[in-house]
């Protein structure tokens, strides 16, 4: 492989899409999918017995798919839409277990000191 | 299974009752769950349905950047760094039939020694990687592609030695070896 190979990967292309043609079509899976976990939300806090409120899990949806605000390649929005919606339907089958819900807020994972003094405590650079 | 068989022996409108008050599902969600492809978005046209099977293509521009997919956390993406490189020559042999690649390492993180044993311990996922290309360009790809960031040494370039067979029995350029 030459080097004009990542010239050609710059460079506008044409591949195979994955199931979206284009942005709009992409981005009507999405709000799909967020309107199918928004209506879920309820059932889901039931099932799972979960210690927040509807509001905080509406407000972690939202930040789940907030995070991926600035992907660009309709290819990439699309994979993303079908692994939102595994975790769905994992979700709604009840394959997962509580810690598992719980594990979007992360709970148990401990906020790396940022100071010096915090870090010198802790034993890292 | 005894509850299914219940519900089922029971009347048609409390069966419906019963089911559906067991699982709520809204019927879009059920929807989306089955048919990512057909329900869920109005379809266009028969062809909309099935792009790839129809050879419809769309235009992409730079590389796809696939961190968002590969459930590499954020701490083992953007601060990593990366070194392409060809591997070196074993000092102690000749041969070089295992250079012929460009390999990928990480840079190093914290080590330190276990307490215990004094083994060498580090809580690096990605330390003792080596991932060999084919090319540099390849490795500089995946590199792109993953979101870190890349650096490439090249290899030094020697100058040609000069071999000649008079030289060894020049008087003057000290190239003569003992024969002992």
């Amino acid at each position: 492989m030459s080097s004009s190979r990542l010239v050609n990967l710059r460079t506008a292309r044409q591949v195979k899409p994955m199931l979206s043609l284009d942005r709009a079509e992409a981005r009507t899976r999405v709000i799909n999918l967020y309107k199918a976990w928004y209506r879920q939300i309820p059932q889901i806090a039931i099932d799972y017995d979960l210690p927040k409120t509807q509001s905080e899990c509406k407000k972690k949806l939202k930040e789940m798919f907030m995070k991926n605000k600035d992907v660009k390649d309709i290819r990439i929005i699309d994979a993303l839409v079908i692994k939102g919606q595994m975790e769905l339907k994992e979700t709604v089958q009840v394959w997962k277990q509580k810690h598992g819900i719980m594990a979007f807020w992360a709970p148990t994972v401990e906020p790396k000191p940022k100071d010096f003094m915090g870090k010198f405590l802790d034993g890292h650079n | 299974m005894a509850l299914c068989r219940k519900i089922l022996s029971l009347g048609s409108p409390m069966r419906q009752l019963v089911l559906s008050s067991e699982r709520c599902l809204s019927v879009s969600t059920t929807h989306h769950i089955d048919n990512l492809n057909k329900k869920q978005v109005e379809p266009k046209g028969v062809e909309a349905l099935n792009p790839v099977e129809k050879n419809l293509t769309i235009t992409v521009e730079g590389l796809a950047d696939i961190t968002k997919l590969t459930g590499v956390p954020e701490e083992h993406i953007k601060p990593r760094r990366v070194l392409i490189k060809k591997p070196t020559k074993n000092a102690m042999q000749s041969g070089t039939n295992n250079l012929h690649k460009w390999v990928m390492t990480f840079d190093t993180k914290e080590r330190w020694e276990n307490p215990l044993m004094g083994w060498a311990s580090t809580a690096d996922p990605l330390s003792n990687l080596e991932v060999e290309f084919a090319s540099k360009e390849d490795a500089i790809v995946f590199c792109e592609k993953n979101g870190w960031q890349w650096a490439v040494q090249e290899p030094p370039q020697k100058p040609p030695r000069a071999k000649s067979y008079a030289d060894n029995f020049s008087w003057n350029k000290r190239t003569r070896r003992s024969t002992k």
